[in-house]
C-alpha cells in the first residue's frame, strides 16, 4: 500500500531529487537521503527545535513534517549558512561570542535566527527571546546566544559579554 | 603550576579566546554519533516494561524472530552479564524480574529502525506485576520488600562502600567529627527540618547513542556519545571479561552529557546484539522518552537536617541523614551518596558533625551523576535550612553564613585544614550580596512593587564543591609535534560542550609560548590511539588534564632544547625559545628553528640526532586518601571551588507567580583561563539549575509509572525563562596545584541556586518551601493565606 | 519513529472528500501535523493513510463580510491568523490566542482545523473562538453542515465529526467583530507550553462569554451574560462549566482558582 512520492526540493539553492516513502519526515529525508546530517533531532515531537528548517521562508520543525509534502519547496538548513568557504556574519557572532557550546542545538537556532533577522534585521533581546523559545539549549543558557545575535546586528554594547574578576 | 603569575604577563591564559570546536558545529559539519553510519549497520530497539515492578513469567520472541529483516533478537534469559562501575547491580537486559518503568526486558536489531520496531511491538511479555517500594525512607527501613534481594552476592568496591545486604541499603556512608550530643547540648537553639527532591532529568539535547561490533576473536568496536572513553572500555572489558586490548572505544562529537552520558549505558547491548547478529555493526539511539526512563537520571533525595546554634550565631553542631532514592540501580548513586555525605554542610565549619548518608533502592529509574554530582540535592535543602536557622535566631541570613564560612584554619568535615589558597567562599557571598543590593530594596524596586502589585524578595546562598573521584585519580597529555613546528595534542578528556579543551589549548600554548593558532586539540577520543584518562566528570578536568598539559608542554620543550644544545653546541640553561626556534640567550641570531628539529634534526650531509618531537605528562593527584569508613575522616578534595549566587524574586502575593529579576553568581576560580568560557558555565549551569528550581521533576502514578516521560510535561527553562538580568563575578585565589591557579567549575553554577530561589521566595511573600521544583501551584499553597481554593462557591 | 502509512494529497474537495469516504476509518487528516504525527510517532495512532488538506482551496483563505462575518478555512495557519488585518481590527482576542501556541516554528505549522479537530481541552483557538461565539463549517460527500462550536466537542478528544466529515472552515458573527477582549493562560514555564488553565473573555454591547481551557473535557464556554454582569456573578457562571480534574499540570483547586483570579483580573481590563 504503501506509495513511493518523487519529492524535487531546492536545499541551499541546490536541486535534488529523490523517491521516498509516505511516513518518511523531512527531518530524515534531509538527514538519511540527502546527507546533510547538520539538522539534529532532540525530541522528534515538535518540542525542542533541533531539527528547525527554513521551509519556503518560514521555520518549521521538520521533525513534523513529511518529506512529500515538502515537494517542490525551498529549504535552507545550516549548511547553506556559510558562502565561499566563509563563515557567515551570524556564524562569525556566534564564533566569537562563544553562542555554541556542546553544539547540538545550533544549527536549529541558527535556522530561528536567520529566520527573525529577516524580518527585523535589528532585533530587540525581547524579539530574540521570542524567536528562539521553541530552541531548546540545555547549555549555554541562552545568554551567549542572545548576545552573539546582538553582535551580529551591530547592537552588542562593548564589554556586557565581559565578566567581573576579584 | 605557576599560580602567581599576573594576567597581564599572561599571553592567551586569561582571554576569552574563540572555541576551538564552533567551526564545525557552526556549520554542520560537526559529526555526533547519530549522524555515523558505517557500512553493514543495523538498528536496535527496545521493548520495555509498563510495568514497576514485575516477575517475568514468559518473553515470546519468536513472532520478533521470523520478521523478515531482523538480525537478531535478545532477552536477558541470554545475557548472563552484570555491569557497574561501584557496585556491579545490574544486568544488561532484566533477567526474571523489572525493577523499574522503562526498564529494557528484550532487544531487537534489524534491516531498518521501523522493523526493528515492528519486531520489538511483536515481542509478547507475561508479566506478574508486583508492588513496588517507591519512597526512599520506608524503603530504607528493615521488612521493606526487597529491590534486590542478592544484594549480599554482588561485587563492589569495598574500601569505600558498605552495602547492607537484607535491605535496599546500597551504600551507608558515615561521618563523625567531633561530639554531636555534647555540641546540641551547647546550643541555644536547635532548627531540625526535611527538605526533598525528586528526580530529574538531565536532557542532553543529544540522547544517549551508539554504534558497537562484535567481531570474531572478540574484538569490540565501539562509537559512542559518551563522556569517558576508558570508563566504557574498562567496564565493558569487566563485565565481559575480554581483554582491554581488544576494545576499541571512539568518541565523535558529543552532544551535551551533564553526567549522564558518564559510565557505560548502551554500549553493551549493541554490542551484544552485534554478536548475535553475526558481527554487523549496530546502532541505537535512545527516544527523547526512551532517555527519561531507560537511561539514568538523577537520585531524589530526603534530607533531613538537625543544627544546634548559638544566640551568636555559630552552629555547633549538625546532625544530617540523606536518603538517597536511587531507584532500581545504585552503581552511581553510591558514590553520589558519598561524595555527597562529606560535603553535606556546605562551605560552612562545623565543630561536631554526624551524617548518615544512606543509597536506598526503590522500584523507580535510576540515578546516576547529574552535574554538581548530590550537591544540587542537598544544597537545596541545607541552604534553605540555613536561612531557617538564622530566622529561628533573629539573624541576618548573610550574617548568620558568614559567621559560618570555612576560612583559613578551619576544618572541614573530614579533617582537611582550610588555607588561604583554598579559595575565599566568604568574599563569593560579600559579592553577590553587593550585587543584587543585598537586605534592602532600591526606590527602583519599590516603584515596581507599587506598579505590579507584586513583592520583591531578594536572598544570597554559599555552595562549594570538590571532585568526586577517586584519590589515585590521574590523567595523560601527549604532545606531538609536527613537521612545520605545530603541535598536536592527544588527551582522553572528552569535550562535551564545557569548553575544556579550548582551556586547554590555551594552557599548552602558554606553557610552550606559542600561538593557539599552532596547537591542535582533535574533538574526537579514541582508546586505541590517545592516553588514558579516568572520566570526564567531577569538574577536575581542567585541573587535572591542564597540569598534564603544562609537564607535557615542559617535556617537550626539554627534548627540543637537548637537540638544540647539541645543534648550537651549547649549554641547555643558556637556551631560549619563541613559537619558531631555540636560541642563545645572549646570541638570539644562533638559533635551530622548531621545524629543523620537529622529527629530527638532520646535519647538512644527512646525518640525523633526536628523532620526532613528542612530550608526554603525565599527572596524578596529590595527597589524596579514602576516606575512613567509619568517621568519613580524609582528605578526599583535589580542589574545592567556593561560590555564591545572589536573587532577586518578584512574587504575587495572591497567585503564587513569579518572576526572576536578577541572579548574580561568584566562584572563586582560582584563575580564569578562558572567560568567555567561565562565563558561559556560570550561566548555562544557572538556568539548568533553575531548571531543577522552577519546573523539572519526575511524577509518578502510584504504581510506580512515570506520567512526564517527555518535554510536554517535564519542561525545561527556554530562552524566555531566563533571569531578566545576569551577573557574573570570578573570584581569583589562585589554587597551589592548579594550571595558572585554576580550579573547575564546570558543575558549581548549577548548585544552591533553588535554595536562592526558595528563599528569595519566602522573603517575598512568606511561602516556606521545602520541596523542589518550585511551581507557581506550590508557592500559591505555601502562601500564608493562599492555597485555599478559589473565594467563588463551586456548584 | 513513524509507522508506515500511505500519503495521499488531493488537489480538489471532491477528491479530498471521496478519498476519505473510501478510507474512512483508516484515514486521517493531515493540516500541519503538529498533533498528528506526534500522535503517530508515540503508536497511539496507526492510520493506514493520511489525506494531505492543505491543497484544497476551500479549505483556505481567509475572508470577511459585514453580512457573513468572518470565516477561517480549515488550513490556514496560527501564524496567517496573527497577521492577518481583519482579524487583527475586528477579532484581536483570536490573533492573540493564535500568538499563543507553541513556538514560532509551531504557529508556522499548526492550523486552526487542527487545532479544534483534536479537540484536547487546553487548545487555545478552542475557548477563544467559543467565547467569540463560533460556529463550524463540516462538509462530506453527503453534503455541508453549520454547527456552533459549543457542540463540535462532545469530549476529551472527541467531537461531532463523522468518519467521511472534514471541517471546512471556522466562522464567527459579525456582531462578535470589534468585541472587546481578554486572555490569559496559565503555562508552567514562561517559554511554550500548553494552557494549565486558559480563560478567554469577549464582551459586546449585547453579551458577555468566557471561555475557558483545560477545566473540563473539552474547552467549555459560559452562557451569554449580559454585558455589565458583575465579577462574581461571571465566576459563578464560570463555575457552572467547569470541572477541572487532577493532574500531572496542576490541581483541580489551583485550576479553580486561577479560573476566578484570571476572570477577576480580566474583567475591568477588557480592550
Ligand atoms: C510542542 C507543541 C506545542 C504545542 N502547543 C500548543 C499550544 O500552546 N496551544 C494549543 O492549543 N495547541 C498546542 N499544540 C497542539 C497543536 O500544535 C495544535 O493543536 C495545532 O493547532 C494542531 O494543528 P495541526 O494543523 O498541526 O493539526 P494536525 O496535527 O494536522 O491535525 C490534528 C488533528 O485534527 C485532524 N484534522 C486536521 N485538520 C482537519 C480538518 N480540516 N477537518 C477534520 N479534521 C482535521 C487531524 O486528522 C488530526 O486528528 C502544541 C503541539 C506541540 C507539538
Ligand atoms: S526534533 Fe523536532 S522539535 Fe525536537
Ligand atoms: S550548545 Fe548544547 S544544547 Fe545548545
Amino acid at each position: 500500500m504503501n506509495t513511493k512520492h518523487t519529492v524535487a526540493v531546492t536545499v541551499n539553492g541546490k536541486k535534488y531529487t529523490r523517491e521516498v516513502v509516505g511516513h518518511r519526515t523531512l527531518l530524515r529525508f534531509l538527514r538519511e537521503d540527502l546527507g546533510l546530517t547538520g539538522t539534529k533531532e532532540g525530541c522528534g515531537a515538535g518540542e525542542c527545535g533541533a531539527c528547525t528548517v527554513i521551509l519556503n521562508g518560514k521555520t518549521v520543525n521538520s521533525c513534523l513534517v513529511l518529506a512529500p509534502e515538502a515537494d517542490g519547496a525551498t529549504i535552507e538548513t545550516v549548511e547553506g549558512e556559510a558562502k565561499n568557504g566563509k563563515l557567515s556574519n551570524l556564524q562569525e557572532a556566534f564564533h566569537r561570542n562563544h553562542g555554541v557550546q556542546c553544539g547540538f542545538c545550533t544549527p536549529g537556532m541558527l535556522m530561528s535566527v536567520k529566520a527573525l533577522l529577516k524580518e527585523h534585521p535589528k532585533p530587540t533581546v525581547d524579539q530574540i527571546k521570542e524567536a528562539i523559545e521553541g530552541n531548546f539549549c540545555r547549555c549555554t543558557g541562552y545568554q551567549q546566544i542572545i548576545e552573539s545575535v546582538l553582535d551580529a546586528t551591530g547592537q552588542l554594547k562593548p564589554k556586557t559579554e565581559e565578566m567581573r574578576r576579584v | 603550576m605557576f599560580e602567581n603569575i599576573p594576567h597581564e604577563e599572561l599571553k592567551v591564559v586569561g582571554k576569552g579566546i574563540e572555541r576551538i570546536d564552533t567551526v564545525e558545529k557552526l556549520t554542520g559539519a560537526a559529526l555526533y554519533t547519530g549522524d555515523w553510519v558505517v557500512p553493514g549497520m543495523l538498528h536496535a530497539k527496545v521493548k520495555r516494561s509498563p510495568h514497576a515492578k514485575a516477575r517475568i513469567k514468559r518473553i515470546d520472541t519468536s513472532k520478533a524472530e521470523k520478521l523478515p529483516g531482523v538480525h537478531a533478537v535478545l532477552t536477558g534469559k541470554e545475557l548472563d552479564y552484570r555491569v557497574g562501575l561501584y557496585l556491579v547491580d545490574k544486568h544488561i537486559l532484566a533477567k526474571d524480574v523489572v525493577r523499574h518503568f522503562g526498564e529494557a526486558v528484550a532487544a531487537v536489531a534489524a534491516e531498518t529502525p521501523a522493523i526493528a520496531q515492528q519486531a520489538v511491538d511483536l515481542i509478547q511479555v507475561d508479566y506478574e506485576v508486583m508492588e513496588p517500594v517507591l519512597e526512599p525512607k520506608s524503603a530504607a527501613k528493615k521488612g521493606a520488600p526487597l529491590v534486590h534481594p542478592d544484594l549480599g552476592t554482588y561485587e563492589y568496591v569495598k574500601e569505600v562502600f558498605t552495602p547492607i545486604p537484607g535491605t535496599n541499603i546500597a551504600n551507608h556512608t558515615k561521618l563523625r567529627k567531633g561530639d554531636v550530643e555534647k555540641g546540641f547540648k551547647e546550643a541555644d537553639v536547635i532548627v531540625e527540618r526535611e527538605y526533598t527532591n525528586p528526580n530529574v532529568q538531565h536532557v542532553p539535547m543529544e540522547t544517549h547513542v551508539a554504534i558497537g561490533q562484535w567481531l570474531l576473536g572478540d574484538r569490540i568496536s565501539i562509537i559512542t556519545s559518551a563522556q569517558s572513553p576508558f570508563t566504557v572500555r574498562n567496564l565493558f572489558a569487566h563485565s565481559f571479561k575480554i581483554p582491554h586490548c581488544n576494545i576499541r572505544v571512539y568518541i565523535p562529537s558529543v552532544g551535551g552529557g551533564f553526567g549522564g552520558k558518564a559510565g557505560i549505558h548502551l554500549e553493551p547491548l549493541c554490542c551484544v546484539l552485534s554478536r548475535q547478529a553475526g558481527g554487523r555493526p549496530v546502532k541505537i539511539q535512545a527516544t527523547r522518552e526512551e532517555e527519561f526512563s531507560l537511561l539514568p537520571c538523577r537520585s531524589g533525595l530526603v534530607y533531613h537536617i538537625k543544627t544546634g546554634v548559638k544566640k551568636n550565631g555559630k552552629i555547633v553542631a549538625q546532625q544530617m541523614t540523606m536518603y538517597w532514592d536511587a531507584g532500581a540501580y545504585a552503581d552511581y548513586a553510591v558514590n553520589v551518596t558519598r561524595a555527597s555525605g562529606y560535603s553535606a554542610a556546605g562551605p560552612y565549619e562545623i565543630p561536631n558533625a554526624w551524617v548518615d548518608a544512606y543509597t536506598v533502592y526503590t522500584n523507580k529509574p535510576f540515578g546516576t551523576a547529574y552535574r554538581g554530582f548530590g550537591h544540587v540535592e542537598f544544597s537545596w535543602g541545607l541552604e534553605r535550612h540555613m536561612d531557617l536557622c538564622a530566622r529561628t535566631l533573629g539573624m541576618d541570613p548573610l550574617k548568620f553564613r558568614l559567621a559560618n564560612t570555612l576560612k583559613p584554619g578551619s576544618v572541614t568535615l573530614t579533617g582537611e585544614v582550610i588555607t588561604e589558597h583554598t579559595g575565599n567562599v566568604g568574599r563569593c557571598l560579600e559579592e553577590v550580596a553587593k550585587a543584587i543590593g543585598y537586605g534592602k530594596l532600591t526606590p527602583a524596586e519599590k516603584a515596581r512593587e507599587k506598579k505590579t502589585g507584586m513583592k520583591i524578595g531578594k536572598a544570597v546562598v554559599a555552595l562549594h564543591k570538590a571532585p568526586a573521584m577517586p584519590p589515585f585519580t590521574g590523567t595523560v597529555v601527549i604532545l606531538k609535534m609536527n613537521e612545520d613546528g605545530t603541535v598536536t595534542a592527544n588527551l582522553s578528556l572528552t569535550e562535551i560542550g564545557a569548553g575544556t579543551y579550548t582551556s586547554i589549548v590555551q594552557i599548552i600554548a602558554e606553557a610552550l609560548g606559542f600561538p593557539v593558532e599552532k596547537v591542535r586539540l582533535p574533538i574526537e577520543n579514541d582508546t586505541d590511539r590517545d592516553p588514558y584518562d579516568w572520566q570526564t566528570v567531577a569538574s577536575k578536568g581542567l585541573l587535572l588534564s591542564g597540569n598534564a598539559a603544562i609537564l607535557a608542554a615542559h617535556d617537550l620543550l626539554g627534548k627540543a632544547y637537548e637537540v638544540a644544545a647539541q645543534v648550537l653546541r651549547a649549554n641547555p640553561c643558556d637556551l631560549d625559545h619563541d613559537d619558531e626556534k631555540v636560541f642563545l640567550r645572549h646570541h638570539p641570531a644562533k638559533c635551530v628553528t622548531f621545524k629543523a628539529m620537529a622529527v629530527g634534526y638532520a646535519y647538512p650531509d644527512g646525518n640525523a640526532i633526536g628523532g620526532p618531537l613528542v612530550g608526554v605528562g603525565r599527572y596524578v593527584a596529590q595527597g589524596l586518601s579514602n576516606l575512613d569508613k567509619e568517621t568519613g575522616q580524609g582528605n578526599p578534595a583535589l580542589d574545592w571551588t567556593y561560590g555564591a549566587h545572589g536573587l532577586v524574586v518578584e512574587a504575587h502575593p495572591r497567585t503564587g507567580e513569579y518572576n526572576i529579576i536578577k541572579v548574580a553568581s561568584a566562584f572563586d576560580v582560582g584563575k580564569v583561563i578562558n572567560v568567555k568560557s567561565v562565563r558561559g558555565q556560570i550561566i548555562g549551569g544557572m538556568l539548568q539549575g533553575l531548571g531543577t528550581a522552577m519546573c523539572e521533576g519526575y511524577r509518578y502514578a502510584p504504581d510506580g509509572r512515570l506520567l512526564n516521560p517527555n518535554f510536554t510535561d517535564n519542561k525545561i527553562p527556554t530562552s524566555l525563562d531566563l533571569p531578566e538580568e545576569i551577573d557574573c563575578i570570578a573570584v581569583e585565589t589562585p589554587q597551589i596545584d592548579g594550571p595558572f591557579g585554576a580550579r573547575g567549575v564546570g558543575e558549581h553554577s548549577m548548585i544552591a541556586i533553588g535554595a536562592a530561589l526558595g528563599n528569595a521566595l519566602q522573603n517575598a511573600v512568606g511561602a516556606d518551601l521545602t520541596h523542589l521544583p518550585i511551581r507557581q501551584e506550590d508557592v500559591w499553597r505555601a502562601l500564608p493565606k493562599g492555597g485555599k481554593g478559589p473565594e467563588g462557591k463551586i456548584p | 519513529m513513524l509507522h508506515e502509512f500511505s500519503y495521499l494529497a488531493p488537489r480538489e474537495r471532491k477528491d479530498l472528500l471521496q478519498l476519505l469516504k473510501k478510507h474512512s476509518g483508516q484515514a486521517r487528516l493531515l493540516a500541519g501535523g503538529t498533533d498528528l504525527l506526534c500522535d503517530i510517532r508515540l503508536g497511539t495512532d496507526k492510520p493506514a493513510y493520511l489525506i494531505d488538506v492543505k491543497h484544497i482551496p476551500e479549505m483556505q483563505g481567509i475572508t470577511w463580510s459585514e453580512r457573513d462575518g468572518l470565516a477561517i478555512g480549515a488550513t490556514v495557519t496560527c501564524i496567517e491568523i496573527m497577521r492577518h488585518p481583519v482579524i487583527a481590527k475586528k477579532f484581536p482576542l483570536l490573533a492573540h490566542a493564535a500568538g499563543h501556541i507553541g513556538s514560532a516554528q509551531l504557529r508556522n505549522r499548526a492550523t486552526i482545523g487542527g487545532n479544534l479537530c483534536t479537540a484536547s481541552p487546553c487548545a487555545d483557538l478552542g475557548c477563544s473562538s467559543l467565547a467569540l461565539g463560533a460556529r463550524v463549517e463540516l462538509a462530506s460527500v453527503r453534503g455541508t453542515r453549520v454547527i456552533p462550536m459549543k457542540e463540535f466537542f462532545t469530549g476529551v478528544k472527541a467531537t461531532q465529526l463523522k468518519d467521511d466529515e472534514v471541517v471546512q472552515r471556522v466562522l464567527y458573527p459579525a456582531e462578535a467583530a470589534g468585541a472587546a477582549w481578554g486572555m490569559e493562560k496559565l503555562k508552567r514555564i514562561k517559554g511554550h507550553d500548553l494552557a494549565v488553565v486558559s480563560v478567554a473573555i469577549a464582551r459586546t454591547a449585547t453579551w458577555l462569554r468566557v471561555g475557558i481551557g483545560s477545566c473540563a473535557p473539552t474547552p467549555v464556554v459560559t452562557a451569554d451574560l449580559p454585558p455589565q454582569a458583575t465579577a462574581a456573578a461571571v465566576v459563578a457562571a464560570a463555575f457552572k462549566v467547569v470541572n477541572p480534574i487532577d493532574d500531572v499540570r496542576a490541581s483541580r483547586d489551583f485550576r479553580l482558582f486561577m479560573v476566578e483570579e484570571f476572570i477577576r483580573k480580566l474583567l475591568p481590563a477588557l480592550a
